[in-house]
């Protein structure tokens, strides 16, 4: 205030040395000393304040450093080959095993269940909120989302062992095929009608309604078809123990499917107007429009989102530790859902209460040799995923 | 549809949880219970309670004197007769002993939970059913997996004078439990008894309340100091970049592995505590919630308009003056929600606590026993108790509690940052 009101004082009485206006005397310019201090003081002020944002590197590099520190000694002891391509796994035998294949591959397949529930599932979730329905129902949406990404993980896992587990051991079959039904006929019909109508689009308008009519009722019956089939073989599936692949993948996908909803959605929702009024233009029906011009422009975020959802199914510990029935074995054949496996968060999460009282033995290292391949797979995935959404960003600017 | 999918997901995980959780704190207690709380916890009417109790003594009477006369026949009888009754009558014995606690003037069991019959009416009733019926499995079809198949008890008994217990109990139960809607809403402040058959969860809901404030107390000034420097002074050199990959990268890191990390760097390196202890797990969590933080405090610092900074510069505000007297108060509610958020994931962390922090069973700490103790969590416990506890089917109700507290919990807070953005983003648009 009082500068104000000295610069007015001072307008009028300036010096005749120099143009400027001077407040009592004084020039209103920072002499070079004021400069100098100030721009010391906030070169300084800005280091302190980086060097407190840096700490989030120092923390990723403390990470990789101890994770990585701890798995050396397990290679060194127990060499490298037998870890990744061995199936026994005893580690507290007299003469211990460490043999992970088993443990990666039950990693692997609760993942690949996870992301066959969700990430269907999701990029329909997001097309819907992106592109058909009205954007009032974000505002309801967008909260049920949230919740579903704030519960928990360890409610989740329970859910999945106390409520879940027991239901499919009683009604498996049953369950699984009402469950094929009630997830695909839906999808099954959507899916007639896109079909139908990208199918009939070189047809005169005239004919282009019975054609659509027909390639849909085509379509719709061989799924159906399918579906029944497909139930019928899953209700005659006997389900030994409720603590299964499956039960895991079901959960960990609804885990997964917030991320891959918002992040896919918002993908979706940068392609922008101009390219969905430009389709239109060119008489592009709304289904064309969405599978044939803006999924593809979405591409790199609808993949960066995949792979985010796949990291978060993988890196989930204690749904799979307390559901996926922690058997270090490979199912038999490998698609055999209701068998029990083992994953490498579970191990790490159920061995080390064994392990810490032994500090410094194999059976300790190992399990830093897993968090280390953990880590390892999350970074590059991150990196991956990361560029794929910097290209995304890239395409709708 | 992928939409009501998630919804009835949604509805499909809460619903047995709320059903189920409210049973920890609404649900009808046995006389055992009224005993149990004016022993242990010195509540309730002295004279009532033990009115109670001699009026169901008096109606479990019979079936004691039952037992006593069936114990004397089998005293007398031949040694065909005790062979082939003793082990049958044993687990009776036991049964009834479970259901209504030890016989009066008898002696007490070590363990508490010896000392009291079944405290809730629903574990009473299911007992019952276990002394009435007996479970087998019948393989006779061997297509199929077993069937359950219930057998009365008293046909192994008839004939003897045991026989009319069953009856009794049947008929009698409510006479000799006297139920009664029991409002327990101290279940969130009493400390457990006896490795949670009784009491409450109190050390679990304040071992998270420290866990989760703990890991904000770390995170948030590094959290927000960061989001400023990225938000308004950082250029696009080799730094930030870094920063920002590494930034990313930490929120891609599984759980597990901080919690190995924490074991490995606070634990075992740094030696901030001999064993697992708060800090220990408060500062794991901090890493954990610390991105959430800056990228949601950036966020809301780059949204405060352009308009609101000029104007603060051209009253001639210097940059960090303007910074924090103009663009922090406007970002202000959006840095809110980051921490509320962040608090919420904190509270529903396990796996960074499992190595860091958690204890199965702990008293309730004092503040500055944080620095070196560990403490039972919510989240920990519920697993713990869900998968390793010794009689899990019999402390489901506490299970279900601890989960319904967690997700009200979190459900709260994120309720609360989901308004507080709602009225901010009406602000703006204005």
């Amino acid at each position: 205030m009082n500068k104000k009101m000295g610069y007015y004082k001072g307008g009028k009485d300036h010096s005749e040395k120099n143009s400027f206006p001077n407040i009592s005397g004084k020039n209103l310019l920072m002499s070079d000393e004021t400069r100098l201090f100030r721009r010391i003081g906030s070169l300084a002020g800005k280091s302190v304040l980086a060097v407190i944002a840096s700490v989030s590197l120092l923390a990723l590099f403390f990470i990789f450093f101890f994770i990585i520190r701890d798995a050396i000694p397990f290679f060194r002891l127990e060499g490298i080959k037998n870890f990744f391509t061995s199936t026994a796994w005893y580690p507290s035998r007299e003469n211990p095993e460490f043999g992970a294949l088993a443990i990666f591959v039950g990693s692997a397949l609760v993942t690949l269940g996870a992301v066959v529930v969700s990430v269907p599932l999701g990029i329909l979730a997001a097309l819907c909120l992106s592109d058909i329905l009205p954007f009032t129902s974000r505002q309801y949406v967008k909260p049920v989302i949230e919740m579903l990404a704030a519960i928990p993980s360890v409610v989740y896992g329970f859910f999945a062992l106390v409520v879940f587990a027991p239901y499919l051991q009683e009604k498996g079959g049953a369950a699984l095929a009402m469950g094929t039904w009630i997830v695909l006929t839906p999808l099954a019909l959507v899916l007639s009608v896109i079909l139908g109508d990208i199918l009939s689009s070189s047809a005169g308008k005239a004919e282009k309604k019975l054609k659509m009519l027909i390639f849909a009722m085509i379509i719709a019956v061989i799924s159906i078809w399918g579906i029944y089939s497909l139930s019928d073989f899953f209700s005659g599936i006997k389900v030994v123990s409720g603590t299964n692949v499956f039960n895991v993948s079901i959960i960990l996908g609804i885990m997964a499917l917030p991320l891959i909803v918002s992040v896919s959605e918002d993908a979706l929702s940068a392609v922008g107007r101009d390219m969905r009024e430009g389709s239109y233009a060119l008489g592009a029906t709304r289904a064309e429009t969405l599978l044939k011009v803006i999924v593809p422009a979405a591409r790199s975020g609808i993949f960066a989102a995949i792979i985010l959802g796949v990291m978060r199914a993988l890196g989930e510990t204690m749904v799979v530790w307390m559901a996926s029935g922690n058997a270090a074995s490979i199912p038999e054949p490998w698609f055999n859902l209701m068998e029990p496996v083992r994953t490498l968060t579970a191990t790490i999460a159920g061995d080390m209460g064994e392990a810490d009282q032994v500090t410094g033995s194999s059976r300790y290292y190992v399990l830093f040799a897993m968090a280390m391949c953990l880590l390892i797979f999350a970074f590059i995935s991150n990196m991956v995923s990361e560029h794929f959404a910097k290209k995304a960003r890239g395409m709708s600017k | 549809m992928a939409i009501l999918l998630m919804t009835v997901s949604l509805v499909v995980l809460l619903f047995p949880i709320f059903m189920k959780g409210v049973g920890a704190f609404v649900f009808r207690e046995t006389v055992e219970n009224r005993e149990l709380m004016l022993q242990r916890f010195g509540r309730g009417d002295r004279e009532e309670v033990m009115a109670d109790v001699r009026e169901t003594e008096a109606a479990r009477k019979p079936v004691y004197e039952l037992m006593e006369r069936f114990e004397d026949e089998m005293s007398r009888a031949d040694s065909e007769f005790r062979r082939k009754y003793r082990s049958e009558y044993r687990e009776v014995k036991e049964l009834i002993g479970e259901l209504m606690g030890p016989k009066p003037g008898g002696k007490e069991g070590a363990l508490i939970r010896k000392r009291y019959g079944k405290v809730r009416m629903d574990r009473a009733l299911a007992k019952l059913e276990q002394i009435l019926m007996i479970e087998t499995y019948d393989y006779s079809d061997t297509s199929r997996m077993g069937k359950k198949v219930l057998k009365p008890r008293r046909d192994i008994f008839r004939g003897t004078s045991l026989e009319p217990v069953f009856a009794i109990l049947r008929k009698d139960i409510n006479k000799m439990m006297k139920p009664g809607i029991k409002f327990y809403w101290r279940f969130l402040f009493d400390k457990s008894q006896d490795a949670h058959f009784f009491g409450g969860i109190w050390p679990e809901v304040l071992g998270t309340l420290y866990l989760s404030i703990g890991a904000m107390i770390f995170a948030i000034p590094f959290g927000i100091v960061a989001a400023i420097y990225l938000a308004e002074y950082a250029g696009e050199g080799r730094l930030t970049r870094l920063i920002r990959v590494s930034i990313s990268s930490l929120a891609g890191v599984p759980s597990i592995v901080f919690g190995l990390f924490g074991l490995a760097f606070f634990i075992n390196t740094m030696n901030f505590s001999n064993s697992k202890s708060v800090l220990a797990g408060s500062l794991t969590l901090a890493l954990l919630v610390l991105p959430i933080i800056i990228r949601a405090s950036e966020e809301a610092i780059k949204s405060v308009p352009r308009g609101y900074r000029e104007a603060a510069m051209s009253l001639g505000g210097r940059k960090w003056h303007t910074i924090i007297s103009v663009v922090l108060p406007a970002a202000l509610p959006g840095i809110l929600t980051s921490i509320i958020v962040s608090l919420g994931r904190a509270a529903g962390e396990t796996a960074p606590i499992i190595f860091t922090a958690a204890v199965s069973v702990g008293k309730p700490l004092a503040v500055w026993q944080t620095l070196s103790q560990p403490t039972p969590a919510l989240p920990w416990s519920v697993y713990n108790l869900a998968t390793e506890h010794e009689a899990v089917n019999e402390i489901r109700h506490v299970q279900y509690g601890m989960v319904l507290t967690l997700v009200v919990l979190v459900l709260l807070l994120n309720l609360t940052a989901i308004i507080i953005r709602k009225r901010v983003s009406k602000k703006l648009r204005r």
